[in-house]
């Protein structure tokens, strides 16, 4: 289990009005810092270059784009977030990390 | 054997503001509780009532069916997609948000409250164009038997979801027994009950009141009312997130 106040996400999506959306509501909870991917090579740019608790695979994401990503983030938790910057992107969160 | 999980109306998260009462079965924005996550492929079932002319303004969604289900006054929805409808009681609307839509619900009536039911689906498929559809129901496909109303296959009947789950509802007399049988192999049943009483298999449901079943082809039910209104989301029990 990992109890985590803090956590440092980085969230991909292919859809810029959605991930500003997403951005706000990870960096509106306090503790929480979103980075925001909107392509998969910007994301993968930042994966070699930054550590992140979690990934958050958003509006856009395939399934081949998240096996990419599962490939290089082989020791980050990946959560698929569904609704598009919803009321379950907290839930979402917070299960995944047992929060 | 079947597995029953029973939702009783007291137990769902109660959250007022000043235009919004809203009743949530599972976990959904601030109330976060393990243990109501989700049923199968159904992830959210919020009762809402919202004040005269207030609602929600413009955001986003993706990847996920929605559908709203006024069961007092009516509701004025619009999106990018060009669609603006009001969807009074005795219609739904049903959005697949697949890749991103944004879209804004007001309350339509200037001066009564409107009640909705807001079903959230996970989807079969990601990022698939999205679709709004609305349909006005007839009552005689409900009457004393399961109408089904949303459905993977579009039809005069049915509005089309991206996911293999089926929206049903049955207004059944006092005393009438029922049958509902699950539509697609693998699938469990949330049974909703909007008003009335009925009992199944012991478990005894008012309005309000919300029973999962699954691992079963098909189960009975007694109403124990004068009349009871059901609605029934069958939904995949496997899936994966």
């Amino acid at each position: 289990m990992t109890n985590k106040s803090s956590l440092n996400l980085l969230a991909i999506g292919y859809h810029p009005e959605i991930m500003q959306v997403v951005h706000r509501l990870i960096n509106s909870h306090n503790g929480w810092h979103g980075t925001i991917a909107e392509s998969l090579a910007q994301a993968q740019q930042l994966l070699q270059n930054n550590a992140y608790d979690g990934i958050l695979l958003c509006a856009g994401v395939s399934q081949a784009d998240e096996a990419q990503v599962n490939n290089i983030a082989t020791n980050t938790r990946i959560i698929r977030h569904y609704g598009g910057g919803s009321g379950l992107l907290e839930n979402e969160i917070r299960i995944a990390f047992e929060i | 054997m079947s597995k029953y999980i029973l939702h009783k109306e007291d137990s769902r998260h109660h959250e007022y503001n000043d235009w919004l009462e809203s009743k949530k079965t599972f976990s959904f924005a601030d109330y976060y509780n393990p243990k109501r996550i989700h049923f199968g492929a159904l992830r959210v079932f919020n009762d809402d009532v919202v004040k005269a002319t207030k609602g929600f303004g413009k955001h986003p969604h993706d990847n996920m069916e929605i559908i709203s289900i006024p069961l007092q006054g009516s509701l004025i929805h619009k999106d990018n997609l060009g669609n603006e409808e009001v969807i009074r009681a005795g219609e739904i609307q049903v959005m697949s948000t697949g890749s991103g839509v944004f879209h804004s619900e007001y309350n339509h009536e200037t001066a009564e409250d409107t009640r909705f039911l807001q079903i959230w689906i996970y989807p079969a498929a990601l990022n698939v164009a999205p679709h709004y559809s609305r349909l006005t129901l007839q009552d005689a496909w409900f009457d004393n038997q399961f109408g089904t109303f949303v459905a993977p296959v579009a039809s005069q009947k049915a509005a089309m979801i991206q996911q293999d789950a089926y929206l049903s509802m049955g207004k059944f007399n006092g005393d009438k027994e029922f049958t509902y049988t699950i539509q697609q192999n693998g699938n469990g049943a949330y049974l909703y009950v909007i008003d009335g009483s009925i009992d199944i298999d012991g478990h005894v449901l008012s309005s309000g009141d919300a029973l999962g079943i699954s691992d079963t082809a098909a189960f009975k039910g007694q109403v124990k009312s004068s009349s009871a209104t059901i609605l029934v989301i069958d939904v995949p029990m496997n899936i994966q997130l």
